[in-house]
């Protein structure tokens, strides 16, 4: 995983938090976040290996084209 | 200039980078100097600009005027002040204990699609919440323009806690056990604790990736690591750009999966179960149609709105109405018109008249009852007295009192002991209402209002009136 490998430099920065982020919830999601980023790799090469095999089409909604990302509604 | 008094919103006193205030009517929001740089990047990197034209932030403008031709605005705390900004003004704030399941989901993805936006400009939601969020123009926008901080790469997301407690928990908690359980948010103000809904949700939410990692997981890991202060839990460890987009996507697909659909509840065929025939139908709509064109209110509420039949007319006269019900699945399939339709102009929201939603939060002033958001031009109560002064016993009096803090203008309807829906309330209970008659209503009605307007319901027993307030 890429949170276990990842470097152990410190990071650790002066900045202050207003909300309390909590401490399981800071380790939880460099877990979670280190396994996604994992799948969404995986999934963007596998689509770019299907395509190289003319197998699928380009999929938009692994494209990194959030600009015009709109999950509440349709544009009219 | 003379400075008239200013007002410090009392909700607004969380976050050191600014807080909002009122002065002569008008809402303000002072931004402290400690957010300049923040709100400088907001306004420069472009973000600021794409989200309100996605419809995801509220607008505002600086109070001093535009940039160059700015001319000297007080503000509220001159100690600490950067900038005065005058945001839009949201009609009437609701919330998340007052909105149905698609409501609350759709401010989940309209929050994690604002985070992304953001990471793309090189700033960060430093908070999640959901009180932060209203709808505006029908969807739901964040009004927190101090929401925003720089990105740092290697930083995990603040708010991810915040995010699950807010959103992903009450979510799941309504999809997969039970809607009513929304209202844990009345009782939780900073969200469902993790470790309560991963005890209330069913052992088949652990089947589902996201909710396994993101609550049940989330839930032990916060147990665990309690006593634990942050820097020591982490460890330096780094989350990359890419990572934390990976979260929002998950959580993006988590809540997107999450579905409940508003059926077999207490209304949900009430229209073709009722006392109404067509015609009776049209009589009414076309009588209360009249009269809210002739008292022209900007703030309709629809108490018992069902999925907003009467409300709709209030909109089209260009009032912003607020259409309430006790029915969750009826307010579901009230604001999934509301998109369908693409209203901008009504609100529909979960509300029990019995109980309605007090004031909440620190010294009782951080989320205002519902008589401390109004009061309204006009009220509409239709097919609802019955429901009060027989199913909930409130004598008609204190009955006329409510409506009279509510509104000015009353629009009411009396359904008589003889109609089946009043029957079918009675047939389980002893009647102890003889005063419930129509000389009864409207001599209790009288105390607080004057009638302007009476006409019987076309083919009913049921009479509606046109009251405005003494």
């Amino acid at each position: 995983m890429l949170w276990i490998t990842g470097v152990l430099y410190s990071v650790l920065n002066s900045k202050s938090f207003y909300l309390d982020p909590g401490s399981g919830s800071f380790l939880i999601q460099l877990l979670i976040a280190g396994a996604a980023a994992v799948t969404i790799a995986v999934a963007s090469q596998w689509g770019r290996i299907r395509r190289l095999l003319g197998k699928k089409k380009a999929n938009p909604e692994q494209g990194d084209d959030e600009d015009d990302d709109d999950e509440q509604e349709p544009k009219a | 200039m003379t400075t008239s008094k200013s007002q410090k919103l009392s909700a607004s006193f969380r976050d050191p980078s600014g807080f909002l205030f009122t002065r002569d009517g008008v809402l303000y929001r002072q931004v402290n100097q400690a957010y300049a740089a923040d709100y400088a990047r907001l306004m420069d990197s472009g973000l600021y600009a794409k989200l309100v034209k996605a419809g995801l932030l509220v607008p505002h403008v600086e109070a001093g005027g535009p940039a160059g031709k700015e001319k000297p605005f007080p503000p509220a705390d001159p100690a600490t002040a950067f900038k005065v900004l005058r945001p839009e003004r949201i009609p009437f704030i609701s919330y998340p204990y007052e909105w149905s399941f698609g409501q609350l989901k759709d401010a989940a993805l309209a929050t994690l699609s604002i985070q992304r936006r953001a990471l793309k400009a090189g700033m960060s939601l430093k908070d999640a919440s959901a009180y932060n969020i209203q709808f505006y123009q029908g969807k739901p926008a964040l009004i927190d323009t101090l929401s925003f901080e720089e990105y740092r790469e290697g930083e995990p997301w603040v708010a991810y806690r915040q995010f699950c407690q807010h959103f992903l928990a009450p979510l799941a908690l309504m999809a997969l056990r039970d809607v009513r359980l929304s209202q844990l948010l009345r009782v939780y103000i900073d969200g469902v604790p993790l470790d309560l809904a991963a005890s209330l949700l069913p052992a088949r939410s652990r089947w589902s990736l996201g909710l396994y990692t993101h609550l049940h997981l989330h839930a032990r890991a916060q147990k665990r690591y309690a006593e634990v202060a942050v820097k020591e839990a982490r460890a330096g460890r780094r989350m990359s750009r890419q990572a934390l987009l990976g979260l929002i996507e998950s959580l993006r697909d988590t809540v997107r999966k999450l579905e409940w659909k508003p059926a077999g509840t207490e209304w949900a065929d009430y229209y073709e179960d009722n006392n109404y025939t067509d015609s009776a139908f049209q009589h009414k709509l076309s009588l209360i149609e009249d009269w809210l064109a002739k008292i022209q209110p900007k703030l309709v509420w629809d108490l018992g709105a069902n999925t907003g039949l009467f409300s709709r007319p209030a909109a089209a006269l260009g009032a912003y109405a607020v259409a309430f019900d006790i029915d969750p699945a009826a307010v579901e399939q009230d604001y999934r018109l509301v998109k369908a339709n693409k209203e901008t102009l009504l609100l529909p929201l979960v509300l029990d008249l019995t109980n309605p939603s007090p004031a909440l939060g620190w010294h009782n002033r951080e989320r205002a009852a519902l008589g401390e958001r109004g009061p309204a031009d006009a009220v509409l109560a239709l097919a609802l007295i019955h429901h009060l002064a027989i199913a909930n016993n409130v004598p008609l009096e204190r009955a006329a009192e409510f409506f009279a803090d509510m509104g000015a203008y009353l629009i009411i309807e009396f359904v008589p002991k003889s109609d089946s829906q009043v029957q079918r309330l009675l047939r389980s209970r002893e009647d102890i209402f003889p005063d419930y008659t129509r000389p009864g209503f409207e001599a209790a009605f009288c105390t607080r209002f004057e009638i302007q307007s009476a006409s019987d319901v076309r083919d009913s027993e049921r009479r509606v009136y046109l009251m405005k307030r003494k």
